[in-house]
């Protein structure tokens, strides 16, 4: 009894450490509740890259990085999946088509020469200048009133550009954006103050156009090409539309299962009902402290968890009823019901978490966080419904006879009447007699 | 009769029925089957259940408005799109149980959703999308956006079969290991029964309402085999429990009756909270999870008639089978 007690208070320190962490600690909600981009690049090999390195890849993750940052919104995440992926999310954006335009961009910038020695009429060759020569770029305008984007070479760009104007001189060098011709002005004199300007042509730049291409040259070129293999947007509405849904199917399936535990099963019902809140807030408690980030298919993976949670409390209800019927006492029926049913619980709950592994390892973001937040459920409610209901029962029971079987939902005349079978089966057991 | 562990008066004798059973559970799968048949021949990909971009790749935007939308209006639309360059735009309406945007006091009772083909690094085809709705129902807002490459599609359509495959292995294999061989066998059989049905079943949704299985359908699915088992391993688990105090006193068809007896109204019981937890999310929880939770709820119905009434009559009937070639043999 002594360590009924002890264990009791086990568990009301730990439910109270739940509520604290509950309360204290913020919930990490998915994209698909708060509304916001979720994109996943993929790395191209081309006809000069032919495999994608590690290395490729955290550059890569670095200039994305740059790219998301300059986005300005909070909470982003860049991060790498798989041997070539990256997953970029951005919550609570206001212009999603910006973002994606923004990510897929090499912006490599190259500064070419005329084939033809004048204009480029028969096309135009690298002269080794690119973006990697560009220490800044800046958005300014030009004595016409047009925006511009004016760049600054580091060193080696200032030497490389001056040593290119004074041999071009009388020449257009034409300056490549993405493979794109922006504009290709006649060198009148050496340049060697290691400033250059891009104007759009005779048309110019929108504004828009300039700044986009100014934060990607501040940002980098990405090492490698990068596509865009997934994309999936929630508008912040729909995110809130779903916490609220979540929120009253959680709340009218555990009353409802609650409801029905109490009137099937009585007093144990009761028990088990307390243990099933005991149940949702340690499950809480862990998604914080993990922390696992909800998404609506984890909220369904945690409600369906729910069900589980209490197959194990009808199947040690059922046993200890069958048990009690058989005449024996409370204290033993009850120790009964749950040894006889553990393997039952332990077998069945085994072969979800196999599942629930394949699962995460196998599957998409949104599988993965179904699956973590079954397994979660299924080994929390393993204690809940095992432990924390045996150590009610046992404390509310106490050891005597049963005096009241309208408790446990059975009738007087029930007790006693099946099981001879199984009641002498212990004894004989010893001198090794089986029925 | 008298009432004893071996038999009570209102008890179920769900050995002597087994052929009702047996035919039951045909008449349940045959119809999942014939459609998957059919969708195998009529569908475009070949496919025995429709699938969803997630597959196939592909793009799919959703705008709420807030006014019904008719058959005309989105023939127009198409044209609309069409015209502006969008290639073969699948255009959808949906109705929603009205509480999106409710924060909003938008009352977005409809949802157009329109289906293209997946352009990567290509931005101009959803802001025309965008344009061409907003045009017409200057109140559209922007719901959802969900675009799968398909390479992408393919690896996610190669993976889920994986991972079926290996979840079916994984339960075999650990009902091996606990129970017997035959067991894990029949316990195997009866899975693929129920996901037979399930698959079946969509097909048929398929067929009649243009219903898609996405990768959450998988997951639905392995769930599905996850808690079948579980109430499968149950009776088993009494099943293998009464044999061993009972092997002498009782035949093992009254084995089985009896375990199936006794582990009823915990059967039962069980899928019912499931089932309540699980229409509870059907009826109020988000729309995007709905088909996932209807998979469910038809799944653990299945799965709880094939546990009681398939997997104990066929482990009888092969144990009876086994019996027999012995006793034919000596």
């Amino acid at each position: 009894m002594k360590n009924k007690k002890l264990m009791f208070w086990m568990i009301i320190a730990l439910v109270i450490v739940a509520v604290v962490i509950i309360i204290k600690k913020p919930t990490k909600l998915g994209l698909d509740l708060v509304g916001g981009s979720r994109i996943v690049l993929e790395a191209q090999t081309t006809d000069t890259i032919a495999k994608i390195t590690p290395d490729m890849m955290s550059s890569l993750q670095f200039a994305i990085e740059n790219r998301v940052n300059a986005l300005g919104v909070a909470e982003t995440v860049v991060q790498q999946t798989g041997e070539k992926r990256l997953l970029v999310e951005i919550p609570a954006i206001s212009d999603p088509a910006k973002a994606k335009e923004f990510l897929g961009e090499t912006a490599e910038l190259e500064f070419k020469k005329p084939l033809d020695g004048k204009y480029g009429a028969t096309g135009w060759a690298p002269t080794g200048l690119t973006g990697k020569d560009v220490k800044k770029a800046l958005i300014s305008t030009n004595p016409g009133g047009q925006w511009v984007v004016s760049l600054e070479f580091n060193d080696k760009g200032t030497k490389k550009f001056g040593e290119l104007t004074s041999k071009m001189v009388g020449q257009s060098m034409a300056i490549f954006f993405n493979g794109e011709m922006q504009s290709a002005p006649t060198i009148q004199e050496p340049i060697l103050g290691g400033h250059a300007q891009i104007s759009g042509g005779d048309s110019g730049f929108a504004y828009e156009e300039a700044k986009k291409m100014v934060d990607l040259l501040n940002a980098g070129a990405l090492p490698v090409p990068a596509k865009i293999i997934e994309e999936s947007l929630v508008g912040p509405t729909l995110g809130a539309d779903s916490i609220a849904k979540s929120k009253t199917a959680g709340i009218v399936g555990i009353g409802l299962v609650m409801i029905f535990m109490l009137l099937y099963y009585r007093l144990p019902g009761f028990i088990a009902d307390i243990a099933l809140i005991i149940y949702s807030l340690l499950v809480f408690a862990v998604f914080k402290v993990v922390p696992v980030t909800l998404t609506l298919a984890g909220i369904a993976g945690f409600i369906l968890s729910i069900g589980m949670a209490v197959d194990a409390n009808i199947l040690i209800f059922e046993r200890t009823k069958e048990e009690l019927k058989a005449g024996r006492t409370l204290f033993t029926a009850i120790n009964a019901g749950f040894d006889r049913a553990f393997t039952s619980i332990f077998d069945s709950n085994m072969t979800t978490i196999i599942t629930c592994v394949i699962l995460y390892f196998l599957g998409t973001s949104i599988i993965k966080g179904f699956a973590l937040t079954l397994i979660i459920g299924v080994l929390i409610s393993m204690f809940t419904a095992i432990t924390v209901t045996k150590n009610f029962m046992h404390l509310l029971f106490g050891a005597g006879q049963l005096k009241h079987p309208g408790w446990f939902g059975i009738k007087q005349s029930e007790i006693g009447k099946a099981y001879e079978a199984t009641e002498t089966k212990k004894e004989k057991a010893k001198f090794g007699i089986l029925d | 009769m008298s009432e004893t562990v071996l038999h009570q008066h209102k008890w179920i004798d769900v050995v002597k029925y087994r052929w009702v059973w047996f035919g039951l559970s045909l008449l349940l799968i045959v119809p999942g089957i014939v459609a998957m048949a059919y969708n195998v021949v009529n569908s475009p990909n070949h496919s025995p259940v429709k699938v969803g971009i997630d597959f196939t790749g592909g793009t799919i935007t959703q705008y709420s408005v807030n006014k019904d939308v008719s058959n005309s209006e989105i023939e127009k639309l198409r044209t609309k799109l069409v015209n502006q360059g969008v290639e073969n735009p699948v255009i959808q309406v949906l109705k929603t149980n009205n509480t999106i945007s409710k924060a909003e006091n938008l009352n977005a009772s409809t949802i157009i959703s329109v289906k293209t083909a997946f352009k990567s690094n290509d931005i101009k085809a959803e802001q025309k999308i965008g344009d061409v709705v907003k045009s017409d129902y200057p109140s559209a807002e922007l719901v959802q956006v969900s675009s799968i490459g398909p390479s992408l599609g393919k690896e996610l359509f190669v993976n889920s079969l994986y991972a079926l495959g290996l979840a079916f292995l994984g339960i075999v294999v650990y009902l091996s290991f606990r129970f017997q061989v035959d067991y894990a066998v029949i316990a195997l059989i009866s899975l693929v029964h129920d996901a037979l049905f399930v698959l079946g079943f969509f097909a048929i949704l398929g067929i009649f309402y243009n219903v898609h299985i996405d990768a959450l359908f998988i997951t639905a699915v392995l769930t599905v085999i996850g808690f079948s088992n579980h109430d499968t391993i149950v009776v088993f688990d009494r099943i293998r429990e009464n044999s061993r105090f009972l092997a002498k006193k009782a035949t093992f068809p009254e084995i089985v009756n009896a375990s199936v007896n006794q582990t009823l109204a915990r059967s039962i019981n069980t899928s019912l909270t499931t089932l309540i937890t699980l229409a509870a999310l059907y009826l109020f929880g988000g729309e995007t999870t709905k088909e996932f939770v209807l998979a469910m709820i038809v799944g653990i119905a299945i799965g709880t008639y094939s546990s009681i009434f398939f997997a104990s009559t066929l482990l009888d009937w092969w144990r009876e089978r086994q019996e027999s070639k012995k006793g034919a043999r000596a």
